[in-house]
This record gives structure tokens, sequence and C-alpha cells, in this order.
């Protein structure tokens, strides 16, 4: 079971993490297209779209991968008291009565909205020969659906904890803030800040 | 016991919230599907007080308000007509799902974030610190200024809260322990500098109210400058106070730790003269000297002079010519060459004030302008005759290269000249201070402090004025992180003598570029969720009436503004203490925006004090993210309580600029009406 879980983890991780290149495209993209803007005085009509829809393919693909590495923002104030049997139970309610009905609507909504536009081949109406915007459009189903399998696992996860009174693991992944990384970053050893104890102890007795 | 303590406040105040929703829903109306308008109203209440229990409990917020949109939505529709709900509510979603997708506002989000990512993997805060906590040495309590203001910096390009503070508290909490700062002021400065970087654009908070304002972000970036600078002045301001009345929380340094150890060259050099830029000239001549290097850290030591120059120069350029094409290249460069050429041997016999020598230049060329330059620059002339510098042979150079520009300019205005005078007393001060610890500590700061400060300033120089859009500027910006994440780590491979400095810096470089792109897409995806989210709900609420119940209660409550202004900010400050600024923000803006109107308070007023405000939800205990991070790198014995007790009196700081800023809204609208009126 927890091989499973974590090939689907993988597979959202590996979504997530191909689009993620998009942003560093994207950077490119745009700088060249100001370069060749201000300085080349070549504009493209087309940039605009090809911005807006690299920036929306990237996020909405990234939503699986950003579950699967619990990095949604979550209200911290009791969660982090509770224990871990707690946590997952109200999380399976809240993924039953919230997550479930909302993304599979998203899903499916999205794909009729995306085949509708797929009928008629749809192009941005931004610039008057605006780029196809349909394939675009089919984002929204499929992010909507990796998203909900990356839900489904989330959900066995809850039920795992439930039964086995902690969280099964998950795979390892880059930090916003990785101390440790910091740390050789900058220089500073573990015994350096244990050494500083010297310091703030005497203090405390001056008090 | 603590933890149950916590517990049972959270449960209480979700029991009564609860309790008061059952008690004010309509029930009997619900029963038969078919709502009048007022249990619709109701029926958004219950809405808003469910999500705040649901975020409370603490499911991904994201897929709480989809969820509960979706639900709360089909029920608003179902009471109209039964038959087409689900279509409708379907509708409504993917299309609000679509709209955050296409959104132009936001898109500039991941590219800043990406940005932050970048310069905080680009390993330049240590010298950061270092630079700025020697430059600011002579200042009462410099250690602490000098986290503020590498926190107001580093913060600022990065935005990335945690990563500030817990880089700082690793850099900075052990230099100022050492130096015998006390522990809640050193924390203080750490948690509240860190923390800047939510204020002070370019800020992604900024961005994300304006898209929910529908606020121009760019009014935004200008409005938020003066803030921020001024509350990470006002910062500074309580350590410089605070290090002068009782020096035993923050004694000055001593002179050992002041000291900058000099290279060779200097040390061999600086037995000479006192003066570096003295020094280096004689360098020139000194046996064993390399004259290669000389020039080299002789023309380092000139660079603020000639930054200043190019500056006069252009600044000239853009008063006197705008009414023709003129060809200014040939002034810049000429004007260029006269500081170039100006060097810190005494004032010779040439007693040519400066100015006039310009104006000769001047009337040379355009002898229309002769009566209107000729009368300012005489008047100029005193301040400047001090410095008169050997500026003759500079003055007698421009005719010959000047000649072939035959350009209609118009007559030089007197500020130009006062900027002048005081342009060249500004060379002439700092050419004389700069001694050989100055010229080291200006070394650093030029290889640390401004390739950031230049990249920020480009950025929101270039999305205030106009230049580009705030989505040209961020991606401008992130190709900037690039760049100056690649040169620190080349430079960082070049001086640790690593074979194939190339290869590794490349390799380095993917590597950073891998990890911040990762982050980038988690980050974005985590902020543009919740907006999908929000938006769905936000709707809902408004289909159901909810908006409008609100706005009729608080009408029918008849504040004034300024009522209304200190309870909403209020409301705000409280609701920082639960929820995260994006929370914030993405669901309870919307309920705010519609009311200013009624009240007649400008929105990107409203969204400056808002941003302030939420500053202190990073500093607000017990869930301040700040004082967390801090204790994850700070020695044992330092209790969470006294980095709480550090972060106190800059709350109250904050409080004192939310104040100002609403009694003197010129702070923060000055700006935005200078340049979009």
């Amino acid at each position: 079971m927890q091989k499973l879980l974590l090939t689907i983890d993988k597979i959202s991780t590996f979504v997530g993490q191909a689009f993620s290149w998009l942003i560093v495209a994207l950077t490119f993209m745009i700088t060249w297209e100001v370069f060749s803007r201000y300085v080349l005085d070549h504009p493209h009509s087309w940039a605009f779209d090809v911005m807006i829809i690299m920036y929306g393919t990237l996020f909405m693909m990234a939503g699986a991968y950003t579950l699967a590495k619990s990095g949604h923002v979550r209200g911290d104030v009791l969660y982090g008291f509770f224990r871990p049997r707690t946590q997952a139970t109200i999380d399976l309610i809240l993924y039953v009565l919230f997550f479930v009905p909302g993304v599979f609507a998203l899903t499916y909504a999205g794909y009729y909205f995306a085949a509708e536009s797929w009928a008629i081949r749809e192009t941005s109406n931004i610039t008057a020969e605006g780029p196809p915007i349909y394939p675009f459009k089919m984002i929204l189903p499929l992010a909507g659906a990796i998203l909900l399998a990356q839900g489904i696992v989330e959900i066995i996860r809850c039920v795992i904890c439930i039964q086995q009174g902690d969280w099964p693991s998950r795979e390892e992944d880059v930090q916003e803030v990785d101390v440790d990384k910091l740390k050789e970053m900058v220089h500073v050893k573990d015994e350096d800040i244990a050494g500083l104890d010297r310091l703030v102890l005497p203090k405390e007795g001056v008090k | 016991m603590k933890i149950r303590k916590e517990l049972w406040f959270g449960f209480t105040l979700m029991a009564i919230i609860l309790v008061t929703v059952v008690i004010f829903t309509p029930w009997a109306n619900f029963a038969d599907g078919h709502l009048s308008h007022e249990d619709q109203g109701a029926l958004g209440l219950l809405m808003l007080a469910l999500i705040v229990v649901a975020i409370m409990l603490g499911f991904p917020t994201a897929f709480t308000l989809m969820g509960m949109g979706v639900f709360f939505g089909w029920l608003a529709y179902r009471s109209v007509n039964p038959e087409i709900a689900t279509q409708q509510i379907l509708d409504l979603m993917v299309q609000r799902a679509y709209s955050v997708m296409s959104n132009d506002v936001l898109i500039a989000i991941p590219l800043f974030v990406f940005m932050g990512y970048l310069v905080e993997r680009a390993n330049l805060i240590e010298k950061l610190f270092k630079s700025l906590h020697l430059s600011l040495a002579r200042v009462p309590g410099a250690l602490a200024v000098a986290t503020i203001v590498t926190c107001a910096i580093f913060a600022t390009a990065t935005g990335i809260v945690g990563a500030v503070v817990t880089l700082m508290g690793l850099l900075a909490l052990p230099a100022m322990l050492r130096a015998g700062y006390s522990v809640q002021l050193s924390a203080g400065a750490i948690t509240a500098g860190g923390c800047l970087g939510i204020l002070i654009p370019p800020s992604v908070l900024l961005i994300v109210y304006g898209a929910t304002a529908g606020v121009s972000v760019v009014k935004l970036y200008a409005g938020a400058f003066f803030p921020g600078i001024m509350l990470a002045a006002l910062y500074v301001l309580y350590v410089i106070v605070v290090a002068k009345v009782k020096p035993h929380l923050a004694p000055p340094l001593s002179e050992s730790e002041r000291r900058v150890p000099l290279p060779p060259l200097s040390q061999a050099l600086s037995s000479r003269h006192r003066n570096a830029l003295a020094g280096l000239w004689s360098g020139f001549r000194a046996p064993g000297a390399s004259k290669g290097t000389v020039a080299g850290q002789l023309f380092v030591s000139l660079l603020p002079a000639i930054s200043i120059a190019v500056l006069l120069a252009v600044m000239y350029g853009s008063a006197t010519a705008p009414r023709v094409a003129a060809d200014t290249t040939g002034l810049v460069q000429a004007g260029g060459g006269i500081v170039a050429d100006e060097t810190p041997t005494p004032a010779s016999g040439l007693e040519e004030p400066p100015a006039e020598g310009l104006g000769d230049a001047d009337t040379l060329k355009e002898p229309v302008a002769e009566s209107a330059a000729s009368a300012p620059a005489a008047a100029a002339a005193p301040p400047a005759a001090s410095t008169a510098a050997p500026q003759r042979p500079a003055a007698q150079e421009k005719p010959t290269t000047s000649d072939a520009t035959p350009a209609e300019r118009l007559p030089i205005p007197i500020w130009y000249w006062i900027t002048f005078a005081a342009g060249v007393a500004a060379i002439a001060l700092i050419s004389w201070l700069m001694n050989w610890q100055r010229l080291e500590i200006f070394k650093m700061l030029l290889t640390s402090f401004f390739p950031l400060a230049v990249m920020i300033l480009a950025v929101l120089g270039s999305i205030v004025f106009g230049l580009a859009t705030p989505t040209e500027a961020a991606a401008v910006g992130g190709f900037g992180g690039v760049v100056l994440a690649g040169a620190y780590r080349y430079i960082a491979a070049r001086q640790a003598k690593r074979p194939n400095p190339v290869g590794t810096t490349l390799k380095d470089l993917g590597g950073i570029i891998k990890e911040s792109s990762f982050l980038t897409a988690k980050t974005s995806a985590m902020v543009c969720w919740l907006f999908v989210g929000s938006s769905i709900f936000s709707a809902s609420f408004a289909l159901l009436g909810g908006q409008e119940l609100i706005e009729r209660w608080v009408l029918s409550l008849g504040l004034t503004t300024f009522q209304f202004m200190v309870l909403s900010q209020f409301i705000i400050f409280i609701l920082g203490w639960p929820l995260e600024w994006t929370e914030i923000i993405v669901i309870f803006m919307p309920i705010f925006i519609p009311l200013l109107a009624k009240f007649g308070v400008d929105p990107l007023f409203f969204g400056l004090l808002v941003a302030l405000n939420l500053q202190t939800a990073f500093l607000s205990p017990p869930v301040a993210m700040a004082a967390f991070y801090l204790k994850g790198v700070s020695p044992r014995h330092v209790t969470l309580n006294q980095i709480f007790g550090g972060m106190m009196p800059f709350m109250a700081i904050q409080v004192v600029a939310i104040v100002l800023l609403y009694a003197f809204p010129q702070i923060g609208l000055w700006l935005p009406e200078l340049l979009y009126k």
C-alpha cells in the first residue's frame, strides 16, 4: 500500500517538477521580449498570451505536487497541537466533505469547458490573431484530475494514520527554509551555536 | 498543560461561533428549499462563520474554500431554479478558476518569488551583513542597526520571511551576543527586520492585494515605498535610542572589532598618506607596486565621484535639452571627464571655479544660453570654489569635442546649479574622507550592498516610472537574480581556488535554478490555488447576498469614516493572529473593499494600511512565524519568551507607523499622486 502511495506521490511530484521549469522559460522569455521591444524595437504580439499560458499552466500543474509535499497553506492555530490521530480524523472528514466534491466539480466542469473550446478550436482574443487557447483550457481538467488522484492518496494516508497512530512517510523534497543548507551557506556550525549559550547564561544570572 | 489550555481556547472559540450560527440561522425556512432574500443572506453569514471554523481546524484553506463555495453556491442557485442549478454552479466555478489562470496581475507572483529564491541562494548575505556592520560601526547599536538594514535590503529582494530570519539568526545573532547585546534586543531586531520584506516593494503581498481589490499594483508599489522606508527608519531610530539610553543593552563595538584588515598594497601605501586617494596617486611612483593594481584601486576609489559626475551630467542633459533631439552623448563624456580628471592633489593655482568653467564651455557652445547661464554660475561659484580642482583642462578640452554639436539648448535652471554645487561638494567630501579603512569598507559594500540595491532599485524604478509592467520588471529581476547568483558563486569558486571555476559555477548555478524553480512552483501553486478557491467562495458569498447583508449592517451602525477605519484595521489585526496574510487578504478583503466606497476611503490607501498592519501578524505571539524560525537556529538557552519579549517594542513601533500613516496619508500617497496624476 505504502508503495502505491509513494508511486502516486512520485507521479504528482514528477509532473509538478517538470512543469516548474516553465518559470525559468517564462523568466527568459519575458526578459527577451523586453529586450526585443525596447532595444531591438521589435515586439511580438503573441508574447502576452504565451506569458499567461505559461503562468497558468505552471501553477495549475503544480497543485498536486504542492499537495503531495503538504505545501498548501493551513490555518495552523490548533492543528499543530493535535495528536496525529486527531489530525488525520479531521483531515479525513474535511477531505471527503470539501476536497473531493470541490475538486471533482472543478475537473468535471473543466472537462466540458475545455471540450467546448476544443470543438471550435478557440484562439485567444486578446490580440487580433491570438494563438490557440484550447490546449491551455485542457490544463484545467488535467490538473484537476491529478489533484484528485493525489487527494485520494492523502485520504488513504489519513486512514492509515488513524489505524497506526502516526503519519506514513513522505518523500523528501527541497525545503523553503532548509536550516542545514543555510548553515552551510553562511559557514555556521552547530558547535558555534552551542558555544553561544555561554554568552546567554551569565545574563540570566544578572536578571 | 499549556497545550491543553490553547486547545481549549480554540475549541471554545469555535463552539461560540457555531452556537451563534445555529441560533441565528432561520432553519425553518431552509426546509422547503425556497429561500427568501433574508434567508439567503443569513446563509451567506453561516458560510463565513463555517469557513473561519474550518480554517482553524487546519485543513488546506484553498480546498476548504472551493468545496464550501461550490456547495453554498449550489444552494443559492437551487433556491431560484433547481433544474439548472448544478449546471450554473459548475459554469460559475470553471469561469472563476479560468479567470485566475489567465490573470495578468497574479502572473507577477511566480516571477518575483523566483527572483527571491535565486537571490536567497546567491550567498551574498554574509558579505552584506559584514560590510554594513563595518560601515555602520560608529553608529550606536551598530550591529542591531546593521541587522535591520541588512534585513530590509535582503528581505526586500527575497521576500521570504523564514529564510531571512533564519539566515540572520545564524549570522547576526551570534555577532550581537558576542558583542554583549541583550538577547531581547537582538531577537527583536532580527525578527522585525526580517518581516520588512512583506511591506517594502516589490512584495508579493501587494500583488495579491492588488489582484483582490482591483487596485493597480504599480500604484501600490509607489505608495508602499515610503511607508516601508519609514518603518525601517523607525526601527533603526528605536535601536539607536535604546543604545544611547541603555548602553548595557547594546554596547558599542571595540576598536579591534571595527578594524578592517588591509591588503598588502594598501598597507604599504598607507604609511605615505592617510588619505587613500592621495596615497594611491603617489603609489604610481612607489617602487614595488604594480601600476595596474594601483590604477584599479584608484578607479574603485574614484567610483563615487564618477557616478556623481555622470548623474550630474545626465541631469544636465535632461534639464536643458528636451526641446530638440539634442546630442547629449558628447556632454556626458565631457562631464564624466571633468571629474575623472579630478584628482585629490590639493587645489593648484587655478582659481577657476568649476561651475564657471562649465558655464564657459556652454557659452562657447551655445551663445543663446549665455546670459542665463552666467548669472547662476556666479551664484553657484562660491560654495564650489573651495573645491576648485584642476578642471581647467577639461573645460578647455570641451570646445574641441563639442564643436560639432550646434544643438539648441534650454537655459540652465537655477536648481541645477544648486544640485551641481552640492554634487561637487559631495565629491570633495568623499575624496577627503576616503582613508584606507573606508576604502576597504567601500570595496566590500561595492561587492555586496550595491549590486543588490541597484537591482532592487532598477526593478522598482522601472515599475514605478512606468517603463515596464510589474510582470516584465519581475522577469528581468529574476534574470538579474540568475546573473547575481552566478557571479557570486563564480567569485566564491575563484577565491576558494577550486579547479575549473567556470564549470563548478555552472553546475552550482544549475542546482540553484533547479531548486528555486521547484520552490517557486510550490509557492505559486499555494498562492494561486488559494486564489482559485477564494474566488469561487466569494462569488458564492456575493450570490447569497452575504455581502449585501454585511454592508447594510455596517451602514446601519452609523460609523464615521474614522471609526470605520479603526474598526476595520482592528479586525484585520485580530485576524492576523490565527491566519496567514494570504488568507486574510484573499478571503476577507473582498468583504472590506466594497465598504470602502461607502466611507469614501481610497482602496490604495487602505491597502497600504493593511500591508503595514499585516506586518504585525508575523510578530504577534503565539503564532508569530518569525519567532519560531529564530528559535530554530538560536542557542538552546534563548527562550521563546525572550524572543517574544524582544518583538514587543517593534510591534509597538508598527502600531505607531500605522497611526503615522493614517495621520499623514501623504507619506504613502504623495509618490503615486505625483507620478500618476
